[in-house]
């Protein structure tokens, strides 16, 4: 049975690229545009990772975690985003919301390499 | 058809023909057999005849002798009988060998001898009837020792002997006939036999060589096949690699695009002014506050000489050196200049630039100058 990943991105290309590479990876994707989308799969077909933009059209992508993770506590979050943050923010602020961080400007190898480390293969 | 097939068939032409020609050969013996069954029958009927005319002829002779004894009617009836029968033998003697030359002449010849001891036996039973003893023992005499009987008696042995050594060369031929017959259906056995094996054997090694060829043309099919396999294996690899890489390409441009885009918006909405500046202090780029500030439009600004645009406040006398150009060169910041900008209306506006060179490993290759707008007016008082 193949890992279910929530992909949530509010540009289309992103989300179609993630989708087809984690799907060529062995993986379930469901790939969302809102953080409301986001939270009814969640609670319908829960995921065993979420990956997230930081910048939402309709929210932040931290508060949509927050959200996320009452309803799933155990499941692992990744930050995907193209604003590059300062290390010493990662490493202090970052890493306590969520699980991994990881820029959008990373290849893809990197981010299976990530999405491989929380939820194996 | 192919060679083999063709061979086969000429196999099974030649098991015809030998069959046909054993066939004919038997049919022929057969029909001769059947000849032979008649003559040999024929034959014997003459022998049978001539042994009863010999046996005829000697009855009439003894009753002949036996009523010039007795003087019986009796006994001349019989004689007349015997003589009656003896004629009738030789009338069959003579159709049974009409069509043999031969012993068409013997049965003559012997007829000739008959006849004649015939008229003897008439004479004779002519003269005892007429009780004319004198006659009687004159044809008795002259009869003593029966030659003319003997002479028939020979003949009759004569025509015999040839009849049955005509038998035994009958019998000789129909056996080498026969033998003919049985070796001609032998060797036809033997050759059909022959052929049909050397069929059988062409049939076995074509078998053997069509099997040969289908595991040949077998193998050949499965390296084909797995040769297919691996090249649709390497094209599938190479299909996956190349969609990995095209996937990872476009990953990589929509991260560079989304990467520029946030870099625009950033420099895009910042509230001063920001300009780039080539390294001989020309303007290159600069964001909508520019255009909002000054009133140019982009194009009227690219390419033209900063000082042109913003003019720094100096205390005192001007420099002989522009500080911007000198900073520039030297790559180092430049803070809190007191300048102002002349916008498209002509009208002046106090502002304070700072310059950050732009840094291409340890080269400058230009500048990015920002400018915080201070108010309407001639700047009056250099900024510390």
């Amino acid at each position: 049975m193949p890992k279910h990943i929530l992909v949530v991105d509010d540009e289309a290309v992103i989300r179609d690229l993630l989708e087809m590479f984690l799907t060529r990876s062995g993986y379930r994707v469901t790939a969302v545009s809102t953080a409301p989308e986001a939270e009814e799969v969640a609670s319908r077909d829960r995921p065993d990772l979420v990956i997230t933009d930081l910048q939402l059209e309709d929210s932040d992508g931290l508060e949509m975690v927050e959200r996320l993770k009452s309803l799933l506590p155990e499941t692992p979050m990744m930050l995907l985003t193209g604003v590059l943050f300062d290390p010493r923010v990662v490493r202090e602020t970052l890493q306590k919301k969520v699980s991994c961080y990881v820029e959008k400007t990373a290849p893809l190898t990197r981010i299976l390499s990530a999405v491989q480390g929380l939820v194996g293969r | 058809m192919d060679k083999t097939v063709r061979r086969i068939l000429y196999f099974f032409i030649l098991v015809l023909g030998v069959l046909v020609v054993v066939a004919v050969d038997s049919v022929r013996n057969i029909n001769r057999e059947v000849a032979g069954s008649d003559w040999v029958n024929h034959t014997h009927a003459v022998i049978l005849e001539n042994e009863a005319l010999r046996s005829d002829l000697y009855l009439s002779d003894g009753l002949a002798h036996t009523f010039v004894v007795t003087g019986d009617p009796g006994d001349r009836r019989a004689v007349v009988e015997a003589l009656s029968d003896v004629s009738e033998h030789l009338d069959i003697l003579a159709a049974l060998t009409r069509n043999e030359p031969d012993q068409k002449g013997q049965v003559a010849h012997i007829g000739s001898l008959v006849n004649t001891r015939a008229g003897f036996i008439r004479a004779l039973l002519g003269a005892r009837q007429s009780g004319n003893m004198g006659a009687v023992h004159s044809l008795l005499a002259d009869d003593a020792g029966q030659p003319a009987l003997k002479d028939i008696g020979r003949a009759i042995e004569h025509l015999k002997q040839d009849e049955l050594g005509l038998l035994t060369e009958r019998d000789t031929a129909a056996f080498v006939q026969a033998q003919m017959t049985r070796w001609t259906v032998w060797t036809g056995v033997v050759l059909d036999f022959l052929l049909l094996a050397g069929a059988a054997w062409l049939i076995r090694d074509d078998i053997a060589a069509r099997r040969s060829a289908a595991t040949a043309l077998r193998l050949a099919n499965n390296q084909l096949e797995a040769k297919v396999r691996e090249r649709t294996a390497e094209l599938v690899s190479t299909n996956e690699l190349l969609t990995a890489e095209n996937l990872e390409r476009s990953w990589a441009n929509q991260g560079l695009e989304h990467q520029l885009n946030y870099n625009n918006l950033i420099i895009n909405s910042i509230n001063d002014l920001v300009l780039v500046l080539t390294k001989a202090t020309n303007i290159s780029r600069v964001n909508p506050a520019v255009v909002r500030v000054t009133g140019f439009e982009p194009h009227e600004l690219i390419n033209r000489p900063f000082a042109s645009l913003v003019h720094l406040t100096h205390p005192g006398m001007a420099p002989m050196v522009d500080p911007i150009a000198q900073a520039m060169r030297d790559g180092r910041d430049l803070r809190d200049q007191g300048a102002t900008v002349q916008d498209k209306l002509g009208r002046r506006i106090a502002v304070d630039v700072a310059l950050f060179p732009l840094r291409d490993r340890d080269k400058v290759v230009g500048g990015v100058v920002t400018i915080q707008v201070i108010g309407p007016g001639e700047r009056q008082e250099p900024r510390p």
